[in-house]
C-alpha cells in the first residue's frame, strides 16, 4: 500500500515487560517490518512524556499508522486512541499488541518471550496498514423515560426523574402500587412503619404532573435504541396507548419462593407453617394467633427456604436472616413468654445497623439453633404424645450435634426471592440477557450496576437479584441520576465499531437475525434482505461470522485485517 | 434417639438464681480460656449450650460443672457478660436438685421459706429432745474446776444419735450419688468393665481428700485455703462420729493433749476458712464471690455459728460455768444438725461427694470410650 508510514512503540512497563522480553532487540527487528518507519521503546508509554513521544514522533516522522505493544487493549487503547486524535490522524489507526498479560506475565522463558513479542508486533504492523478511519455519532434523546414495575424500586426512579421535571411513563401489571414492600409490616433494622413511608410516596406518584401512571397495564415489545424507543401499553378493556421514550428502567422485582414442593416442611399441610409474607400480614392484622386463634406459645423460624442449597437456589436472598430476626423482636414484644427458636444455617446481619440488631434481638431470649443445610433440612411432623404442640420440627442441631425436636405452635418458613416466571420474556423485548437464576445481568458487577448491555436500559431493584429496600433505592436513584445526565444533555455518542450488510451480496436467508445478541438486525421486506440498527449493534462480529455469503462486515474486523494480521504473524520464523 | 426439647428448662434453672441464661453466643472463649476443660469434659461451652437448647436429659447427663472450681477467668473474658463461671455455679445446684429423687434439695434450693422451715424443725427437734431427755443439770464441778457436761449430755448417749444422723446422711447421699451413677455412666449405654470401676477408685480417695484438680484451677491459694478447712471439717466429722466419748470428756486434760490439740487445729482451720469465705462474699472479691445465692449464705453462716457455739462450749466448760455450758451446748446441737441433715445430702455441702464422685466416673467413661475405639482406631 502506498504512502503508509507505520510507527512502533513498545513499552518497558517498568519491569513488568522488560523482565522477561527483550525490548531492545524487539524494538531493532520491528526497525525492518514494511511500512515500519520508526521503532522505539520507553519506559512508560501510558505516562504523559511517554504520550508526548508518540505524538511528537507522529508529528516529525509523518506517520499514519501507529502499533503500541504494551499492556492489554482493555486498559489503555482509549487512552492511545486520544494521543493519536492529539496528534490528528484517525483514533483508529491503532493497533494495541498484548505484550504483558499474554506474553511477559505467562512466560518465563526470556528468548521465547521476545520472539512472541516479535511475531505479534510483526501481527499488528500488517494488521493496522488496513486499518479503516472510523468516525464517532451521536443519537439526540427524547426526553421521557418507560419504568416497567410500580414497585418501591420503580415509584422512586419515577419520583427522581419527575422531580427533575423530566416525563416518566410508569406501568404497573397489578391494579394497585408498592410491589412487595406494600405487604410489609416494620422494616428492619430501625422497626419504622412500612406503610408510613410508602404511603406518601404512592400519593406523589398518583398527583404527580410528570408521571403518566399505567395500573392494570402490560406491554409486549419494545422497538428502537438508546433515544428512542416506543411501544404499546396494554391497559384493561383493550385500552392500548403507542408511547415513545428515551430510556427505559426495568423494575420488575421479585416472586416470593414457594416452598409448597419442599416436602420436609409441610407447607400446606400443617395449617400453622406460615411463609414469610404470610406472617407479616399477621403482623400488620395487629395479633399474633394461630389459625384456631390462639396465642402461640413456641413459634419456630426457619431460615434459608428455598435458598443456599443445590435443591433449589444455590444463591442467598440477603434480607431473610434480618427478617427473621424482625419477626423474632416483634414476637418478643407482642408475645413476651413465647419461646422463639430461630433455626439457622448462618446468620447475614450485614449491612448498616444490622448486626447491632442481631445482638439486641439475641438479647431476648430468642433460642438459637444452627442447622447445617448438607445434612439435610429440618423437618415438621405432627406433634404426637411428646407435648402438647400441634406440631414436631426435627432437627440435626449442628453445634451439639444433637438430633432434637421443637415442639412448636406455628413455623415461619423464611422464603427467599427468584426472577419472576416470565424474566427471560422481559429480558427478551428490553434486549438484555438473564443469568442462570433468570435474574437480569448488568453491564458491570462492579464498575456499572445498574446500566446493562443494552445502551438506554437500565435494571433496578430485586429483578438484578435479590435486594432489599434501601439498596433498592439506591439503585433506583442511580439510574434515575444516569438517565437525567444523558436527558440533559440532549445525545449520547455511538461506537463506531458496528457490523454493515454489502446488500448487493445478502441473500435475505435471516441466519445473522437469529444470531444477533442485540437484536440490532432487522430484516428489509422491500429489498429482501438485512439492515443492520447502528445505534444498537454491538460489534461483537457474530452476525458477520455466521453469514454464509460474506455480506455481513465489521468495522475495524475485517476479513482483510484480520488475514493480514495471520499472515503477520507466520511470516516470521517460528521455530516449533 | 432423638430429644425433644424443653423449652421451659431455664425456668427451672432461675429458681437455682440464674438471671440471664441466653446472653452466650457460643463463641468459646471460655472454653478455650479455662485451665481444666479437656477435650472430653468440654465447658462451660457445653453445659450452657444444652441449657439453651432446652435438652434437659443431656444437662443431667453433664459431669462437668462439677470440674470447675469457680477461678471467674471465664466470666471476666466473656465478651457478652454472660456469666459462664456463675453459670457453672448455678448448674451445680441445678445437679443437686436433679440428683436428689426425693425432690427436697429443689424446694430448699428455690425457697426460703422451705429453707428455713426445715432448719427450724430440726432445731426444734433438738431442743424438745434435750428439754424432755436431759441429765441431772448439776452445778458441781469436777475436781480441775470443770463442769460435768457429761451427767447434763452423756457422750455414750449423744453418741448413738450421732450415728443415727451419720447413717441418715449417708443413706440420702449415697442414694443421690446412684441417682447421678444412672444419670451419667447409666445414660451413656456403655459397658463398662467392672475391674475399671475398682481401677479408679483411688481417684475417688484421692480427690475426695485433696481436691487435687482445684489446685489446677487458677486460684492456688483459694484451694490452700479450702484444703485446710476440709481438713478441719473431716476431722472432726470422724472425731465425733467415731470417737465422741473420747473426744467429749468432763476432764481437762494439758493443752499439749491429743484431744485438745486435734481439736484446736480443727476449729482454727474452720474457723479461718469460713472468715475468709464470708469475707470474700461481702466484699464480693473476685467472680467467685460476686454472686451469692441464699444458699451460699445460709451454709457459711451455720457453719460458723457451729464453730463459734462449739468454742464457747469448750470454754465455759473447762472455765467451770454449768449453765452457760449446757444453754451452749443444746445451741451448738440445734444448729449443727440442721446444718449437716440438710446442706450436706440436700444443698451446697454435697459438693464434697459429687466433685469427686464426678471425677471418678468421667474417668471410668473415658477409660471405656478408650478402650472401645482403640481397636478401631488401628485399623
Amino acid at each position: 500500500m502506498e504512502g503508509i508510514r507505520i510507527g512502533v512503540f513498545i513499552c518497558w512497563c517498568g519491569t513488568n515487560i522488560a523482565r522477561i522480553v527483550d525490548i531492545e532487540a524487539v524494538t531493532k527487528e520491528a526497525e525492518d517490518f514494511p511500512n515500519v518507519v520508526i521503532s522505539k521503546n520507553y519506559k512508560y508509554l501510558c505516562s504523559d512524556p511517554g504520550q508526548d513521544l508518540i505524538i511528537q514522533d507522529i508529528r516529525d516522522h509523518n506517520l499514519n499508522r501507529v502499533v503500541v505493544a504494551a499492556c492489554s487493549p482493555n486498559i489503555h487503547e482509549k487512552t492511545f486512541r486520544k494521543v493519536l486524535e492529539k496528534a490528528e490522524i484517525n483514533g483508529y489507526f491503532l493497533e494495541i499488541v498484548n505484550i504483558r498479560e499474554q506474553v511477559s506475565w505467562v512466560h518465563d522463558d526470556g528468548d521465547e518471550a521476545t520472539r512472541k513479542a516479535t511475531a505479534l508486533i510483526r501481527a499488528a504492523v500488517f494488521r493496522v496498514k488496513h486499518h479503516e478511519a472510523l468516525f464517532k455519532r451521536t443519537v439526540n434523546i427524547i426526553p421521557t423515560t418507560l419504568i416497567i414495575g410500580g414497585g418501591i424500586s420503580g415509584i422512586n426512579a419515577a419520583l427522581e426523574i419527575a422531580d427533575a421535571g423530566r416525563d416518566v411513563f410508569l406501568v404497573e401489571k397489578k391494579n394497585k402500587l408498592g410491589g412487595i414492600a406494600a405487604n410489609l409490616d416494620l422494616s428492619y433494622p430501625y422497626m419504622t412503619n412500612m406503610g408510613d413511608m410508602l404511603d406518601p410516596l404512592i400519593d406523589r406518584v398518583l398527583s404527580h404532573l410528570h408521571i403518566t401512571l399505567f395500573l392494570g397495564s402490560e406491554i409486549k415489545y419494545i422497538l428502537g435504541y438508546i433515544g428512542n424507543f416506543e411501544t404499546t401499553v396494554y391497559s384493561g378493556n383493550n385500552k392500548q396507548t403507542e408511547i415513545v421514550f428515551g430510556n427505559v428502567i426495568i423494575a420488575t422485582g421479585l416472586k416470593p419462593f414457594d416452598p409448597g414442593n419442599i416436602e420436609e416442611y409441610g407447607y400446606g399441610k400443617f395449617p400453622n407453617v406460615f411463609t414469610s409474607l404470610e406472617f407479616e400480614r399477621i403482623l400488620k392484622s395487629g395479633k399474633i394467633t394461630t389459625r384456631e386463634g390462639k396465642d402461640p406459645g413456641n413459634i419456630t423460624i426457619i431460615h434459608c427456604v428455598g435458598s443456599r442449597n443445590e435443591r433449589f437456589h444455590e444463591y442467598c436472598s440477603h434480607t431473610c436472616c434480618m427478617t427473621a430476626l424482625k419477626y423474632a423482636y416483634q414476637i418478643k414484644s407482642e408475645l413476651p413468654y413465647a419461646n422463639v427458636f430461630d433455626i439457622y444455617s448462618d446468620m447475614r446481619s450485614f449491612g448498616k445497623g444490622c448486626e447491632e440488631f442481631y445482638t439486641k434481638v439475641s438479647r431476648k431470649n430468642v433460642r438459637f439453633f444452627l442447622f447445617n443445610q448438607e445434612n439435610g433440612l429440618p423437618k415438621i411432623v405432627k406433634g404426637g404424645d411428646h407435648s402438647d404442640c400441634d406440631m414436631l420440627v426435627e432437627l440435626d442441631e449442628k453445634i451439639t450435634g444433637k438430633k432434637i425436636g421443637i415442639p412448636t405452635d406455628m413455623v415461619i418458613l423464611m422464603v427467599g426471592m427468584e426472577a419472576h416466571g416470565d424474566a427471560r420474556d422481559i429480558a427478551h423485548l428490553a434486549g438484555i440477557s438473564t443469568c442462570k437464576n433468570n435474574f437480569f445481568i448488568e453491564k458491570h458487577p462492579k464498575l456499572d450496576p445498574v446500566a446493562t448491555s443494552t445502551d438506554g436500559v437500565y435494571i433496578i431493584g430485586s429483578c438484578q437479584g435479590p435486594k432489599d429496600i434501601s439498596e433498592s433505592i439506591a439503585q433506583a436513584r442511580a439510574a434515575a441520576a444516569r438517565i437525567l445526565g444523558v436527558v440533559s444533555q440532549g445525545y449520547v455518542p455511538v461506537e463506531p465499531i458496528t457490523a454493515e450488510v454489502n446488500e448487493d451480496i445478502c441473500c435475505g436467508c435471516k441466519t445473522c437475525l437469529k444470531v444477533c445478541p442485540y437484536t440490532a438486525i432487522r430484516y428489509d421486506l422491500v429489498k429482501k434482505v438485512s439492515y443492520v440498527n447502528e445505534i444498537l449493534c454491538k460489534g461483537c462480529g457474530t452476525c458477520s461470522s455466521a453469514c454464509s455469503t460474506g455480506a455481513i462486515r465489521c468495522k475495524h474486523f475485517t476479513d482483510k485485517q484480520i488475514l493480514s494480521q495471520i499472515e503477520g504473524l507466520f511470516s516470521t520464523s517460528i521455530e516449533v | 434417639m432423638r430429644e425433644i426439647i424443653n423449652p421451659d428448662l431455664y425456668v427451672n434453672l432461675k429458681q437455682f438464681g440464674a438471671k440471664e441464661w441466653n446472653d452466650c453466643y457460643q463463641c468459646g472463649n471460655c472454653t478455650a480460656i479455662c485451665s481444666l476443660t479437656e477435650s472430653k469434659l468440654l465447658f462451660p461451652r457445653k453445659p450452657i449450650r444444652f441449657l439453651q437448647m432446652g435438652l434437659k436429659n443431656e444437662l443431667e447427663a453433664c459431669l462437668e460443672p462439677w470440674m470447675c472450681y469457680y477461678c471467674g477467668e471465664c466470666s471476666e473474658k466473656c465478651p457478652r457478660d454472660a456469666n459462664p463461671g456463675e453459670l457453672m455455679m448455678i448448674l451445680r445446684r441445678y445437679l443437686t436438685a436433679a440428683y436428689d429423687w426425693i425432690g427436697l434439695a429443689r424446694r430448699i434450693y428455690s425457697s426460703k421459706t422451705w429453707e428455713f422451715v426445715l432448719i427450724f424443725i430440726l432445731s426444734a427437734l433438738v431442743l424438745l429432745l434435750f428439754i424432755f431427755f436431759h441429765g441431772p443439770l448439776t452445778t458441781e464441778l469436777t475436781p480441775e474446776g470443770g463442769v460435768q457436761l457429761n451427767v447434763f449430755a452423756p457422750a455414750n448417749i449423744i453418741h448413738i444419735g450421732d450415728m443415727i444422723m451419720a447413717g441418715l446422711l449417708s443413706f440420702f447421699l449415697l442414694s443421690n450419688i446412684f441417682n447421678m451413677y444412672l444419670k451419667t455412666i447409666r445414660r451413656k449405654n456403655i459397658k463398662v468393665p467392672f475391674k475399671l470401676y475398682i481401677k479408679e477408685l483411688w481417684l475417688l480417695i484421692f480427690n475426695f481428700a485433696f481436691q487435687w484438680k482445684f489446685r489446677k484451677c487458677d486460684a492456688r491459694f483459694y484451694w490452700i485455703i479450702h484444703l485446710l478447712l476440709v481438713s478441719g471439717y473431716v476431722t472432726l466429722f470422724v472425731i465425733i462420729v467415731g470417737f465422741l466419748t473420747w473426744f467429749q470428756t468432763d476432764q481437762i486434760f494439758e493443752w499439749w493433749h491429743p484431744q485438745r490439740i486435734i481439736g484446736y487445729y480443727a476449729t482454727i482451720t474452720l474457723l479461718l476458712g469460713v472468715i475468709y469465705f464470708i469475707i470474700g462474699r461481702i466484699k464480693k472479691s473476685g467472680e467467685r464471690s460476686k454472686y451469692s445465692h441464699i444458699s451460699d449464705w445460709t451454709f457459711l453462716v451455720m457453719l460458723f455459728l457451729t464453730i463459734l457455739s462449739g468454742i464457747l462450749v469448750h470454754i465455759f466448760r473447762i472455765t467451770g460455768l454449768p449453765m452457760l455450758t449446757y444453754v451452749m451446748y443444746v445451741l451448738h446441737l440445734m444448729v449443727l444438725t440442721p446444718m449437716l441433715m440438710i446442706e450436706v445430702p440436700f444443698s451446697k455441702w454435697s459438693h464434697l461427694a459429687y466433685r469427686p464422685f464426678a471425677i471418678y466416673f468421667s474417668n471410668i467413661i473415658k477409660s471405656t470410650i478408650r478402650t472401645e475405639n482403640s481397636p478401631s482406631e488401628c485399623t
